[in-house]
């Protein structure tokens, strides 16, 4: 029957082996093999209808994979009913009983695993005190706010203590400052629990901040599996760097390779050193890409690595961002801290090199 | 500045409006007047008097058709909502698939076959059936209303079941309920104000059923409508008229519990 799913510390694992989604002849997910280590804070991250809500929901056990296999804790699990896995998930419209109470809600998973009125009584006053809604236990669901009704399907995935918690963009309904605050709570709670977390969202921002590792996926495909940092410094392709961040992107021709690291040939003549994704072996002309934030602009110089015109200059508070044209006609953004305060010392029209430090570029698998 | 459009300045509406209000009600209140007629005529007034109660509460077979109609009414409109809950989980809790649109159509086509038609054919089938089982109860009476009575019974719980939310069924699963667990703490709870209104529509359409009922019951099985009708054919004193009245209270007050049923449902 039940594996048990209460009364567990650790996390569960998670094995998807070559995972295909059909609905008719369109195809949701493709081929799709995660494995997801116990106790992880995992993110699929992707735009809209790349699948990401079709992944989750086989993982839930609300559709059946067409093809492929998913193991919890190395059981295949792949044709079980969503109320044989010790899953639970937080819907992104929440999902809460609207004829319950916010106690109700929160025991419902555990009264129908049958336990014990006092057990269920407790767990629920320990879930209500863990998401700060001790005083609202006899209200009904419906008398609450958005974010506090969030906090409630939050509990109550976590109150019979899954393997494994999915999270199906469970705080783009909030504004952002809650959204901010519900962030760093979720990271707290997951750590806390021990809990597998499978988090979905499209928004890289949160997906950077949260996650100990993201899928960034694409049409139904995963584009890229890393830490936060690997994605960002190190993305694969041309996708993933464009989706995560601002990107500069560079035509360039591959000089020699030495090891792990590559010196490249811009169109301004210069050459850098640029890394590459491991397992490939980069030649003739690549793509390498850029982040705006490891360029430095200044007075024109011989030792400038590329040469540009200032067209825009935006002022954002913490930066400023210097749109410039190189003199192949390609745009090139730097982003730099705004230290003192006062102008960045540019004005728009005006001639800039653009320095890089070592190590920064990328050359994209293509 | 123009005013916006108001179809109450329509020349003419508030006459029309007017005049059907009054085609429509003032001989139900006519009715109701006569039924507390001191004389014996239902157009003659001659004073006030709830003698025509007492003779109505005191005529055995008033009394006996009466009781009888609650049980038929009672009965066959819950074994209807039973029917028409499951027809409606059967038709919305499934995968759109070709020849569904057809299955809607025949649950309600009993809306649109003639009553008459109906009649005449279950008086034939039953006829046989009561020849072969030697049996003459209520039954088919009781077969019969509750098979009227689905078509009502289903439109108000299919609606319900429409718009109620899926993943709430779905996050019941989650929580491990089975699906008969799914069903009974969530959808049910949700549907019910569905299945009240069902079981309302199916009780007052059978409770004032004639043509079926006339044409199905056995001898000495008279329901108050067709009791009514039988005396219509004789002496007509306003007797017939208090009856009514009570009728016409009862349905109300039938629709009255149920608006505030629906409305706490909402509320709360
Ligand atoms: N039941 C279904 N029948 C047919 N197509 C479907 C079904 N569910 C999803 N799809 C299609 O599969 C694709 C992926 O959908 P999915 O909901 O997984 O996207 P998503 O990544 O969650 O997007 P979003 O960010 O907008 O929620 C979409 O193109 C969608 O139209
Ligand atoms: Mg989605």
């Amino acid at each position: 029957m039940h594996q048990q799913p209460a009364g567990t510390t650790r996390g569960g694992d998670i094995d998807m082996q070559n995972v295909v989604k059909d609905f008719g002849h369109f195809r949701a997910v493709d081929n799709v093999s995660l494995k997801i280590a116990s106790n992880e804070f995992f993110t699929l991250l992707g735009p809209s209808g790349c699948g990401k809500t079709t992944l989750l929901r086989m993982l839930a056990g609300f559709e059946m994979p067409t093809g492929g296999k998913i193991l919890l804790d190395k059981a295949d699990i792949s044709l079980l009913p969503p109320n044989r896995r010790p899953i639970n998930t937080v819907f992104q419209n929440y999902a809460l009983f609207p004829h319950m109470t916010v106690a109700e809600n929160i025991g419902f998973g555990l009264k129908m695993l049958g336990r014990p009125k006092a057990e269920i009584e407790k767990v629920t006053q320990d879930m209500l005190r863990l998401v700060q809604l001790e005083a609202r236990g006899k209200h009904l669901v419906t008398q609450l706010s958005g974010g506090q009704q969030q906090r409630v399907a939050l509990a109550r995935a976590l109150a019979p203590q899954p393997k494994v918690l999915l999270l199906d963009e469970p705080l783009s309904a909030l504004d952002l400052k809650l959204r901010k605050s519900m962030q760093i709570e979720l990271k707290r709670l997951q750590m806390e629990t021990g809990i597998t977390f499978v988090f979905v969202t499209h928004d890289q921002e949160e997906a950077l901040t949260m996650s100990d590792r993201i899928a960034v996926m694409s049409e139904g495909k995963v584009r890229q599996v890393g830490a936060p940092d690997a994605i960002y410094d190190r993305p694969a392709d041309r996708f993933v760097a464009d989706f995560i961040g601002e990107t500069n992107f560079l035509a360039a021709d591959v000089v020699s390779v030495n090891g792990n690291v590559a010196r490249v040939r811009l169109a301004s003549g210069k050459e850098i050193a640029a890394r590459f994704a491991e397992g490939t072996q980069p030649s003739g002309k690549v793509t390498v890409v850029i982040r705006p934030e490891h360029a430095r602009a200044a007075a024109v110089s011989a030792e400038a690595d590329l040469k540009g015109t200032i067209q825009t200059i935006v002022y954002l508070g913490t930066d400023t961002h210097i749109h410039a044209v190189l003199e192949d006609g390609t745009h090139f953004t730097v982003r730099q801290q705004n230290s003192r305060s006062g102008p960045c010392g540019f004005s728009t029209g005006e001639q800039i090199g653009i320095h890089m430090s070592d190590d920064v570029a990328q050359i994209l698998r293509d | 500045m123009a005013k916006p459009f108001s179809v109450r300045r329509v020349p003419g509406f508030s006459t029309i409006a007017m005049i059907c209000f009054i085609g429509l009600y003032l001989p139900i209140v006519t009715l109701v007047i006569y039924a507390f007629n001191a004389g014996t005529s239902i157009a003659i007034w001659e004073g006030f008097s709830l003698r025509w109660f007492q003779s109505a509460w005191n005529n055995a077979q008033v009394i006996d058709a009466s009781i009888r109609s609650l049980q038929i009414a009672v009965t066959a409109s819950v074994v209807a909502t039973v029917v028409a809950t499951m027809a409606a989980i059967a038709t919305t809790r499934t995968v759109q698939y070709r020849g569904l649109t057809f299955k809607y159509a025949f649950i309600n086509l009993p809306l649109l076959v003639p009553e008459i038609v109906t009649a005449v054919a279950l008086l034939i089938f039953f006829s046989r059936v009561k020849v072969w089982t030697g049996y003459s109860g209520l039954g088919y009476l009781i077969a019969a209303h509750a098979a009227f009575c689905v078509p009502f019974a289903y439109l108000p719980i299919r609606a319900r079941l429409e718009s109620m939310d899926l993943t709430l069924e779905r996050a019941a699963a989650d929580l491990y309920a089975t699906p008969f667990q799914a069903f009974r703490y969530v959808t049910l709870p949700l549907l019910w104000p569905g299945v009240l209104a069902g079981f309302m529509l199916g009780f007052v359409i059978s409770l004032d059923d004639v043509v079926i009922t006339e044409f199905v019951k056995s001898g000495g099985q008279d329901t108050l409508p067709t009791y009514m009708l039988g005396q219509l054919r004789r002496v007509v004193t306003p007797e017939m008229n208090a009856i009514s009245t009570v009728f016409l209270l009862l349905s109300f007050a039938i629709v009255t519990i149920f608006f505030f049923l629906s409305r706490t449902e909402k509320t709360s």
